[in-house]
């Protein structure tokens, strides 16, 4: 057997048993809820329904979800089969409808905005933390404050800011939504500028905070590559400065990969909450709905969709990056 | 002596000697963060003849380092260049502006290997794809398949295997990427080459196959001369033909390496040497002694001579002026005392022991 | 040490990010002092513009918003400050066990502290905070240390199995020094400035962890932080009331103080680490 594919082998097996300990945590912690849950959470749903029937019906609906009359261990069990077929449970908020159906009309929405958004973000902040490395002076000081106080912005006060000034007081974008609240979602032009000119603070926001973490990161990393032996080497045997510029960036690059993936779950944290603020109708925004009303099969199948993703996004990379960077290949062979 | 890089040349001796490096009055410092300056090297004199290997030694901090960086007449924040010319084949290339310098001498003139070659080359670009740049650089002419020809046959030449070619720098052993690392350096088969303690981080038998390499360069006359900077002596002593000894920034005394080793003039070059341990024959008998105290801090170094402070044989009149270099029976050092004087100042010491 | 406290005072960011900590501590030490009124009570109409003895207007309850600041910043630096302690001493602890007994247990633990990466703690932070139903800020800022931890294991492993093996280390092992000892003496000296610098930044992350959980409704109860201001503003559509003093100065205060750490942090960064500093001599 190869090196990448011994490489390949154990980063699965570790990323399954991360998945097992994310599912664990995810089933575990909200049934550390003190008291029956079932009833706290029947007697929230059921509040303002008069009818003992459609009560005991409720009631009845979460007794079997939950499964709490049985061992623990069988609850995992119940929890796991009904994951694989896709069964999140009811939600409380919106009883009765299935937690799948809401995640997934609001995954579109999520991934539409967050995608593009981190990536744009990530490859503008790279550039410019490297750029600050290379160039020095005065583009260097202006820029690493600059991206190091957008950094110290959480990513929802940013997102606050820009709504005021750009929504509310320039009124130069819509304030909330996904798109205009009197049309239905329909396939054609208005409804297209729509969803886009919607769309546009909530990425802006987004891809505003990235770059700066991203830029700090690149600038470390680059001025790390830019000490290094390699380069001295390379220009005093007369390699004009653009294509050690290119070693420089490449080798900074490469661990940012990383990085991103590493910081994936603070920055998709980070935009679920700008969500909020701009009322997008995703996943972060279902999140805030289901906290305030306690919604906990909701919550729960925010967080494992998050975590799920997560770890797949930090898998794909790792495994991608095994076969990019020849560092890691040579960390292989002496491992093995 | 038998094994001495001169006469392992005999042809060349006969000719009359060619400078191919001039090096006047070089100064150039080190700008800290609090924007003082700390010249490291402080106002060099020196020649180089083709065919020969120079030896540079020194305790560390003494500017040996900064001065095989600063040979290259390119400079790096924090060094700076002061003032001096550094003569290559009668040209002074600090004449030549950043992109002359950069198109024409450096790697083509002069080249440099870095005090740690483990990491000079960039682990991820395959060998053959750096000296591929090094060529677009110096050869552009030169295409691919030509490129990867003319490397394996310089490789094959030094005994490297020409495989290395295709491996990432992270696949060869610390040897290995030494010598490739020389083999690079010297594929334009530049007039000098700057060794910056190119043996330091290996194991014995690596160390040889690196001396083998130099050697072999200047026989082949690959390169036409080698400054070699150490702080092992007895390595510097089989290398190469001159030795100059640093000191806080100034060369101290310079002699052949004989007369260096066995015969030194100058107090500090006497304590280096008596501070080695040394499993040579011959010098065996000489006894360990390592030199009480550290250089000065060259952000103030003291008036007079700057060894004076732990010089044993130092006297009121060595503690103002400048200190110039003195030459005097066929010697060239730096102190205000004769030959003889020290001389019988060393016997005197030997006796009281 | 004395000498690094010299270089540090020298630096500019490390300065600047330092003066502006101890302002900002200095307003919440001095203002409560001075005004001794309840930052919870109704001075005014929703929303009034700042000024007429409201330095920062009122909020949507009719509250002295500068008053509420004041509390707000002293909530979100003790949570950030208990939460960079927490995730300190357990990073540290985990850390140093791995990097100094290394083998197995070095292994298992690694790749728990990967794990715990890769998992995003905020989704744990939610998780957990969703099931306790009554939160002091002292229990948040535990939860959000138990959460933050294993980016300060990461370093502090990284630095102490470089460690391991040096001279001056297996020295105190041949001498016969017990492990803790050694680790305290031996260890834990060299890496005092990573460990100062992570935990600067384990403040940083905890005052940011703490406002985003208060956005979201999960922050501690019965107090003001400055996440909670944030909150409440966007709960009772402050942007839209054009009441941009009841989230602007909130928001502002989060970056200055987080802003302040970072620069104290790449302040010392620049000083204990070389490379950075750009010095090859």
């Amino acid at each position: 057997m190869n090196a990448y594919a011994r490489y390949f082998l154990k980063k699965s097996g570790w990323y399954l048993v991360t998945l097992l300990i994310a599912l664990i945590l995810n089933f575990l912690l909200p049934r550390l809820i003190e008291g029956n849950p079932v009833s706290t959470i029947a007697s929230q749903v059921s509040q303002g329904m008069t009818d003992s029937d459609s009560i005991k019906k409720v009631y009845d609906n979460f007794m079997k979800e939950f499964g709490v009359d049985k061992p623990l261990l069988a609850q995992f069990g119940i929890y796991l089969k009904k994951l694989v077929t896709g069964d999140l449970g009811t939600s409380f908020g919106l009883y009765p409808r299935k937690v799948s159906d809401i995640l997934m009309a609001a995954v579109p929405w999520t991934v539409a905005l967050q995608l593009p958004a981190i990536l744009v973000g990530w490859i503008i902040g790279n550039v410019l933390g490297a750029v600050a490395a290379y160039r020095k002076g005065v583009f260097d000081k202006v820029l690493f404050p600059a991206a190091l106080f957008v950094n110290s912005i959480p990513f929802f006060t940013l997102a606050i800011i820009m709504l005021y000034l750009l929504a509310i007081t320039l009124k130069w974008f819509p304030m909330s939504g996904g798109y205009d609240y009197q049309m239905v979602p329909h396939f054609s032009l208005d409804f297209i500028l729509s969803v886009l000119r919607h769309h546009t603070l909530p990425f802006l926001s987004i891809v505003l905070v990235t770059i700066g973490g991203q830029a700090i990161g690149m600038r470390e990393m680059s001025i790390y590559e830019l000490n290094s032996d390699y380069v001295l080497y390379s220009k005093l045997l007369g390699i004009r400065d653009s294509r050690v510029a290119r070693y420089v960036f490449k080798n900074a690059m490469l661990p940012q990969i990383t990085g991103l993936a590493l910081s994936i779950g603070t920055m998709v944290g980070g935009s679920l909450i700008c969500e909020i603020v701009f009322s997008y109708p995703g996943i972060g925004t279902w999140l805030f709905t289901a906290i305030r009303q306690l919604d906990y099969p909701l919550i729960s199948g925010c967080t494992l969709l998050i975590a799920l993703t997560v770890l797949l996004a930090n898998f794909t990379i790792e495994i991608v990056y095994g076969i990019v960077d020849p560092r890691i290949k040579a960390s292989q062979m002496e491992e093995n | 002596m038998s094994r001495k890089l001169a006469d392992l040349q005999p042809e060349l001796a006969p000719e009359p000697l060619r400078r191919v490096l001039e090096v006047e009055g070089l100064k150039t410092y080190y700008r800290t963060r609090l924007n003082e300056k700390v010249f490291a090297v402080d106002g060099v004199d020196f020649a180089l003849e083709e065919g020969k290997a120079l030896g540079i030694a020194g305790e560390s901090g003494c500017g040996k380092s900064t001065l095989s960086m600063s040979l290259m007449g390119f400079y790096f924040p924090p060094l700076y260049y002061g003032e001096g010319s550094i003569s290559i084949g009668g040209i002074d290339i600090m004449k030549l502006g950043k992109e002359r310098l950069r198109k024409q001498i450096l790697g083509r003139e002069i080249a440099y290997i870095p005090q740690a070659a483990m990491n000079a080359l960039n682990p991820t670009l395959k060998i053959i794809r750096f000296i591929e740049d090094l060529m677009k650089e110096h050869q552009p002419k030169l295409t691919k398949p030509q490129v990867r020809a003319m490397a394996e046959e310089r490789f094959r030449t030094l005994h490297l295997a020409p495989e290395v070619l295709d491996a990432y720098p992270s696949e060869l052993s610390g040897g290995m990427k030494q010598r490739t690392v020389i083999a690079i350096s010297t594929i334009l088969n530049p007039k000098v080459l700057v060794a910056d303690e190119p043996t330091s981080a290996l194991d014995v038998t690596s160390q040889k196959a690196v001396i083998r390499l130099l050697k072999e360069l200047l026989d082949k006359k690959f390169i036409r001369s080698l400054i070699f900077i150490t702080h092992e002596l007895p390595l510097l002593y089989h290398v190469t033909d001159d030795i100059m000894v640093m000191y806080a920034g100034e060369i101290v005394e310079r002699g052949t390496a004989q007369q260096m080793v066995f015969d030194p003039v100058h107090p500090y070059t006497k304590r280096l040497m008596g501070s080695i341990i040394v499993p040579e024959e011959g010098m065996k008998d000489h006894k360990l002694s390592a030199i009480p105290g550290a250089p000065p801090n060259l952000k103030n170094v003291p008036e007079g001579c700057r060894f004076a402070e732990r010089c044993d044989f130092a006297r009121e009149e060595c503690r103002s002026g400048k200190i110039p270099m003195r030459v005097e029976a066929g010697r060239t050092y730096r102190c205000i005392f004769g030959v003889d004087t020290l001389k019988e100042w060393y016997a005197d010491e030997e006796v009281q022991r | 040490m004395k000498h690094s406290a010299g270089i540090l005072i020298r630096s500019p960011k490390f300065m600047f990010g330092a003066i502006m900590l101890l302002l900002m501590v200095a307003l919440v030490v001095i203002v409560p002092l001075i005004n001794r009124a309840d930052p919870l009570s109704m001075e005014a109409l929703a929303f009034q513009p700042p000024g007429g003895g409201l330095l920062l207007g009122s909020d949507n309850f009719g509250r002295d918003l500068f008053l509420e600041l004041v509390y707000g910043i002293r909530t979100s630096i003790m949570v950030g400050l208990v939460a960079g302690v927490f995730a300190t001493i357990i990073g540290l602890a985990i850390g140093l066990l791995c990097g100094y007994a290394g083998g197995f247990l070095d292994n298992i633990l690694t790749a728990v502290t990967n794990m715990f990466i890769v998992i995003p703690s905020f989704i744990i932070l939610i998780l957990i905070s969703v099931s306790i139903n009554s939160r002091s800020s002292l229990l948040v800022a535990l939860i959000i240390g138990l959460t933050s931890w294993p980016w300060t294991a990461r370093a502090v492993r990284a630095q102490t199995s470089s460690l391991r093996n040096r001279d001056h280390v297996n020295l105190a092992k041949i001498s016969g020094h017990s492990t803790p000892k050694i680790i305290v003496f031996e260890i834990l000296p060299y890496i005092a400035s990573y460990v100062v610098m992570a935990f600067i930044l384990q403040v940083a992350s905890g005052i940011l962890s703490e406002a985003s959980i208060s956005m979201l409704g999960l922050g501690p109860y019965n107090t003001i932080s400055l996440g909670i201001i944030m909150n409440w503003a966007l709960v009772f559509e402050a942007p839209v009331a054009g009441a941009w003093w009841a989230f602007i100065p909130a928001a502002f205060s989060i970056a200055v103080i987080t802003f302040s750490l970072y620069m104290i942090n790449t302040g010392m960064d620049e000083i204990f680490n070389p490379k950075i500093r750009s010095e090859r001599a």
